[in-house]
């Protein structure tokens, strides 16, 4: 070989290239973008027979264009179309927008509205991570979690669907509160329903939590050090399995969230298996922070403010940050006095987690993939926007 | 805890939902009832009315043309557009009232919330399907028809599990 092929130097070679070795034992594998284990994305990894060299997340497959889009509507126009990225999380992926929004418009949010905000964000939140959990269960081949998680699911969409009208999609928060009021006699349903759901996913410690299949599969799957887990920029539940107490719900409280009681769940393996079950011991403290808002939401009130048509704010730059059911999601929404804002530029929890894949596959056997990939709590949508 | 142990543990868990009632709704037999007649909105308080947000009904004696909805539809679905009705209102100078694509529609509902006239709501009627893609728009005589839906199914919890009633 040596005298024929002239290989450039890396200096020469044009920017956005590099050489690769090539190595007759190294295969590359295409996961996706139509795989039903990788979601609306692809997951370059290079095996080594059935190790993992080499892993290069590729997301892009279902980018839409949210934010651009978002330049060119007004600030109420703008709530339809801003919680599609993820439709089961719709009314947490339209909270930071609406608290910046009102930062920027000057809005006081009447207290009960606060209330309602934080329920319909809980409930959202159990919604997100179920459907999550049904994936996850089919994903390892465990189809009675992909069953159980999806039927108790209707539970809270039934509740949803009460107070927003829409079973997914509710276009519910606005800047200023919330669309509507609950219906009467909701608390009730609500207290009912939500101590049956909790009664529920206890159940799923016995059938997949403590499953012995389920812990050899996911124990010391992709451990991520919690001096990784912080170097990376992770966020959420990956953060919280590799053993860092951070929730924006308690270290950044917004709306009522201070006033409410409920505890952050940690763990410190930093495996697939802690990070699968953070979200569901997430899922617990949001039945105790419905309960709790439930009994200290005030009986009547405003849950709206009045808005004038077209409504504007000064010159001003606004950053607001809640959790989400994948972590940490930012809006930052800039005004330049128009109706329509400036530049509206979120920062999701599923791209930040997506970055630590590559780090996590490197060394495991391909039939880890899909058990470390899903266990970060990634999707596709909301990191493309 | 032992696998084996373990296993037989999961095994449990699993055999107890034999007795489970089945949780399942049967649709098309059975269909989930909603709060109240649909989404609804009060422009003197500015807040709505909780309820179900499926296909639109028009007021036809309340509808001044104003074109609210069909604005506020702008930059969202642009499934509102504005046409000439035959009937004459002393109200609506204009005879225009507002024709909805659900085609396009995305029944967010702002355009509710946009009518100050309490012309235009939202009800329970969520089958629209049809044949052909002129079959999804609706003229103003056709949102003025009042849906006849049927849907009594609420979930009840029992001793035995959830089970839609």
């Amino acid at each position: 070989m040596e005298g024929k092929t002239t290989v450039p130097a890396l200096a020469e070679l044009p920017p956005g290239l590099e050489l690769q070795r090539v190595d007759e034992r190294i295969m590359t594998l295409n996961v996706g973008p139509q795989h039903p284990g990788s979601g609306h994305m692809r997951i370059i990894v290079q095996i080594d027979g059935d190790r993992i060299v080499a892993c290069d997340p590729d997301p892009g497959y279902v980018h839409r264009g949210e934010e651009k889009m978002a330049e060119y509507r007004n600030y109420v126009q703008n709530i339809p179309h801003l919680e599609r990225p993820v439709i089961h999380d719709s009314c947490n992926i339209l909270y930071p927008y609406c608290l910046a929004t009102e930062e920027i418009l000057g809005i006081e949010v009447p207290e009960r509205a606060q209330y309602v905000r934080v329920i319909a964000a809980e409930l959202n939140r159990c919604v997100y991570t179920l459907y999550w959990l049904a994936i996850y269960g089919i994903f390892l081949g465990h189809s009675t979690m992909f069953m159980w998680p999806t039927g108790d699911r209707e539970l809270l969409i039934d509740l949803l669907e009460k107070m927003t009208g829409a079973r997914v999609t509710h276009a519910y928060l606005v800047p200023g509160g919330v669309r509507n009021d609950v219906p009467a006699n909701f608390e009730d349903v609500c207290l009912r329903q939500v101590d049956y759901f909790e009664k529920r996913i206890r159940e799923y410690a016995g059938i997949f939590y403590d499953n012995p299949i389920l812990i050899s599969r996911t124990r010391d799957a992709g451990a991520l050090s919690r001096h990784d887990a912080v170097a990376l920029g992770t966020t959420g539940s990956v953060l919280r399995a590799s053993g860092v107490d951070y929730d924006v719900r308690k270290k950044e409280p917004y709306d009522c969230y201070d006033s409410l009681d409920f505890e952050t769940s940690v763990m410190r393996e930093g495996d697939a298996y802690a990070r699968s079950r953070v979200p569901w011991l997430d899922m617990m403290q949001s039945c105790r922070i419905i309960r709790d808002a439930l009994s200290k939401m005030p009986k009547s009130g405003s849950v709206r403010v009045k808005l004038k048509p077209n409504p504007k704010g000064p010159e001003m730059v606004s950053y607001k940050r809640v959790e989400s059911g994948r972590g940490a999601l930012g809006c930052y929404v800039v005004s330049d006095g128009k109706p329509e804002p400036y530049r509206v530029k979120m920062s999701v929890g599923s791209f930040r987690n997506l970055i630590a894949l590559p780090y996590l596959l490197r060394g495991e056997k391909l039939g880890n993939m899909p058990a470390v990939y899903w266990s970060l709590n990634y999707w596709p949508v909301e990191a493309d926007r | 805890m032992g696998t084996a142990a373990g296993i037989i543990r999961a095994l449990n868990s699993g055999a107890k939902h034999l007795a489970v009632k089945r949780f399942t709704l049967r649709y098309p037999e059975e269909k989930l009832k909603f709060v109240g007649d649909g989404y609804q909105f009060d422009p003197a308080s500015g807040s709505g009315i909780a309820g179900y947000k499926g296909r639109h009904m028009l007021f036809h004696d309340k509808c001044t043309g104003c074109q609210l909805c069909s604005i506020a539809c702008e930059g969202i679905a642009e499934a509102i557009s504005m046409v000439k009705v035959a009937e004459e209102w002393k109200h609506n100078k204009k005879s225009i009232m507002p024709q909805i694509d659900y085609g396009k529609c995305v029944f967010c509902g702002l355009c509710v919330d946009a009518c100050p006239f309490y012309a235009l709501y939202m009800t329970n009627d969520y089958e629209l399907s049809s044949f052909t893609k002129e079959g999804l728009i609706y003229t103003p005589s056709q949102l003025a028809v009042k849906p006849n839906v049927a849907q009594d199914s609420e979930i009840v919890i029992g001793e035995r599990g959830a089970t839609h009633g």
